[in-house]
């Protein structure tokens, strides 16, 4: 194909200036001199594509969906490695002074020049609603490289299923699409769960597939007409389910009762599936209930109760992790939560947002929780 | 000045006190936004512009009026890098944006004191010890004695000079100050940690040299006199500056100091109290808030040391105000009258105390 060459000219070019640049401004000695952060400050106000560090995309197009969901149409700097088909970027946004990052699916075809993401407006999604009402076509937005294991693999089997429900349509339609690019010649099923015709993402495009692309069938289960989705219906569609390689994304509990089918039916043919914890609230746990501490960075894993200060919960389990006052000043001990429901013992506010920085000496663990120490 | 003396203040009052504190903190910290980012990226574009601007006109200018505004700008720039920038980013108070050029535990800055040590020295020690004679190491920086409470040595009688060596050579003093040559030389620092020390303070005070005193000058060819001259004054003018606003936010008269034992067993409203009278405001405008990285809000900078900067001026009215409620000094005054105090108390300590007959 004429265009790929052209398409990897500036990728290849961009790493090989790029990666020794960063490298030398990172060197201590230069950082001393001029700081990186003031070279990219300088550039962004030069263009707000150009970038040493992230992964800058500007709005081409917005595509309304449904009544909820938006397709945004990206084209990414030259600092864009490219992604496999089922994978995600997370896309940072700054919303009143606050950087804030969520995952999103890609839904484009993986070679693709440009690449989309399709954001459903949550109720309460910091992130979806500022997608929805803010960003416009021109608008430029930082989003990481192409990431996760959900993926299609190079050796495709014979027969294959792709399910999807809800949203969860976004990175099963970039397979489709890798599928028809790649013009694989087995056969496979399309099979996607959502409420209503009004509810459908991406119908058109999915109507040209299937008319484009022979190996495929199409199967759109919808719950209001035909029901409530279950294994069941599933089987009943997919009648040779068990000897189709899956690969399936969308709700928990939908994605739960799967796997439990996959299970209990002892199916050998391989289930892959991903999850999305849209902003993952994991309900805080009464104090006092045991919780496990992931140590992401020592690799260390403890149990505690209580509502002690993490800090001395983790010098107990023999951790010795970077501290100074103990009450709550220096920030010394502050480190990024991965993951999990802490309590600030200081003002009794419990939050659960992934990725954030906390102080281990005035924090509490109110769930499970993943520390970046 | 003299130990603090014992609060007048009942328990609950005291505790009545730390809750109306935290409420004044509450609502500026669940208050934050675009406005603050917009003001510290502001502050950081000016100290880049002026950074630039002023090596420019070191480099390319002619003539002694463009060297002098040389020489000012690049004060400026490293004046607002210092105070408004990265004293105030370093101590968290943009940790929230979640900007990683704004993190507090990886900010550097253009002064010969390592970041990390400063961290340590300054928002371990300082601001949890504060005014606690023996932990708080800003007190007279191992070097002048300010109260009477410090034992007299012969070395004070030379205290007036080594105030003015500090002053104009602040930054080193500020850098080597979490050496603790004390302690190591009392024995009560490993040789191995004090070296490891050491060598992170050389490795800084080297990047700063190599920058302002020979890679900068090298590039000017034939005007290198001319600027490594205006590098100079421009760091001898930002040492000035930043030694007189600092020396004015704990040094003055009327600031309290404690005793280790009677800060034990301490709650966060006794606290709040040893920070607002270890503290001393000065007054001014806008500009010279900014100028002086609004630690001239010493008082409401020891009592939010994580708020941003430039909103203590809409806090202190009312601090000061629950100061009035509840009888305590809320020391405050211009910057000449301040500094004349923190004189005064340097001059007064030159001399041995006098003995009182028994």
């Amino acid at each position: 194909m004429s265009h790929s060459s052209t398409l990897t000219a500036p990728t290849r070019w961009a790493s090989v200036i790029n990666a020794p640049v960063v490298a030398a401004l990172q060197h201590p000695w230069v950082e001393s001199i001029v700081r990186l952060s003031a070279v990219e400050d300088t550039m962004s106000a030069l263009h707000p594509m150009l970038s040493l560090t992230e992964v800058r995309a500007r709005v081409i197009r917005v595509v309304d969906e449904t009544a909820s969901t938006k397709t945004f149409v990206l084209q990414p700097n030259a600092l864009w490695q490219g992604a496999q088909a089922g994978q995600f970027v997370r896309v940072r946004v700054q919303i009143d002074g606050r950087w804030v990052e969520r995952v999103y699916s890609l839904s484009s075809k993986p070679a693709a020049r440009r690449i989309a993401i399709t954001v459903k407006r949550q109720d309460r999604g910091l992130v979806s609603q500022h997608l929805h009402a803010q960003v416009k076509v021109g608008d430029v937005l930082t989003i990481s490289q192409a990431d996760g294991e959900f993926a299609l693999p190079v050796q495709l089997p014979e027969k294959m299923l792709l399910l999807s429900a809800g949203s969860g349509i976004t990175p099963v339609m970039a397979m489709l699409r890798d599928l028809q690019a790649r013009k694989y010649q087995g056969d496979v099923i399309f099979m996607h769960v959502c409420r209503s015709p009004d509810d459908l993402i991406f119908a058109k495009r999915l109507a040209t597939i299937a008319a484009e692309f022979s190996q495929l069938s199409l199967r759109v289960h919808f719950d209001e007409t035909a029901g409530r989705f279950s294994p069941q219906v599933l089987v009943a569609a997919v009648p040779d389910l068990a000897e189709r390689s899956t690969w399936m994304c969308g709700p928990g509990p939908l994605m739960d009762a799967v796997h439990q089918y996959w299970e209990s039916e002892s199916l050998a043919v391989p289930l892959f599936s991903v999850r999305f914890v849209g902003a993952p609230l994991l309900p805080a746990t009464a104090p006092g209930t045991p919780v496990e501490i992931v140590c992401a960075t020592s690799g260390k894993t403890f149990t505690t109760q209580g509502a002690e200060p993490l800090l001395v919960q983790a010098e107990r389990a023999g951790l010795s992790p970077k501290h100074g006052c103990r009450i709550g000043i220096c920030r010394s001990c502050q480190c990024v939560k991965k993951s999990g429901t802490v309590q600030n013992l200081q003002t009794g506010e419990v939050s659960s947002a992934p990725n954030e920085l906390i102080r281990l000496c005035i924090s509490s663990a109110r769930s499970d929780v993943a520390l970046d120490i | 000045m003299s130990f603090a003396q014992p609060t007048t203040l009942s328990r609950e009052q005291i505790a009545e006190f730390e809750r109306e504190v935290d409420a004044i903190r509450a609502s500026v910290m669940n208050n934050l936004g675009q406005a603050d980012v917009d003001h510290i990226r502001n502050m950081i574009r000016i100290s880049r512009a002026s950074e630039i601007g002023g090596r420019a006109l070191l480099h390319f200018g002619l003539g002694p009026v463009s060297w002098v505004a040389g020489v000012v700008a690049l004060a400026n720039a490293k004046i607002l890098d210092n105070m408004e920038i990265g004293h105030n980013v370093m101590h968290g108070q943009y940790d929230w944006t979640g900007d990683p050029s704004l993190n507090s535990q990886k900010f550097e800055w253009d002064i010969a004191c390592d970041g990390e040590q400063w961290r340590h020295s300054h928002n371990v020690m300082h601001h949890t010890y504060t005014n606690i004679l023996g932990k708080d190491r800003d007190l007279g920086y191992s070097l002048l004695r300010m109260t009477d409470e410090q034992k007299w040595k012969p070395r004070h009688w030379f205290q007036p000079l080594a105030n003015l060596m500090l002053a104009m050579g602040f930054q080193y003093g500020v850098g080597s100050h979490d050496l603790e040559i004390g302690r190591y030389k009392h024995g009560a620092m490993p040789k191995e940690e004090f070296k490891a020390r050491l060598d992170r303070f050389l490795t800084k005070v080297g990047k700063v040299w190599f920058k302002d005193y020979l890679l900068f000058p090298a590039l000017a060819l034939w005007s290198a006199p001319r600027v490594l001259a205006g590098n100079f004054l421009a760091n001898l003018i930002r040492n000035l500056w930043t030694y007189v606003i600092i020396f004015c936010g704990h040094f003055t008269e009327g600031v309290a100091i404690y005793r280790e034992e009677d800060t034990r067993n301490e709650t966060r409203g006794d606290w709040y109290i040893r920070q607002l009278s270890g503290s001393s405001n000065l007054e001014g405008g806008r500009f010279f808030h900014i100028m002086s990285g609004h630690l001239s809000h010493q008082i409401e900078h020891h009592l939010f040391p994580d708020m941003p900067a430039h909103r203590y001026t809409e806090v202190a009215p009312q601090i000061q105000a629950l100061c009035r409620k509840y009888g305590l000094f809320y020391n405050t005054g211009s910057l000449f009258k301040q500094y004349l105090t923190v004189m005064k108390r340097i001059l007064t300590h030159t001399l041995p105390p006098k003995r009182i007959a028994a």
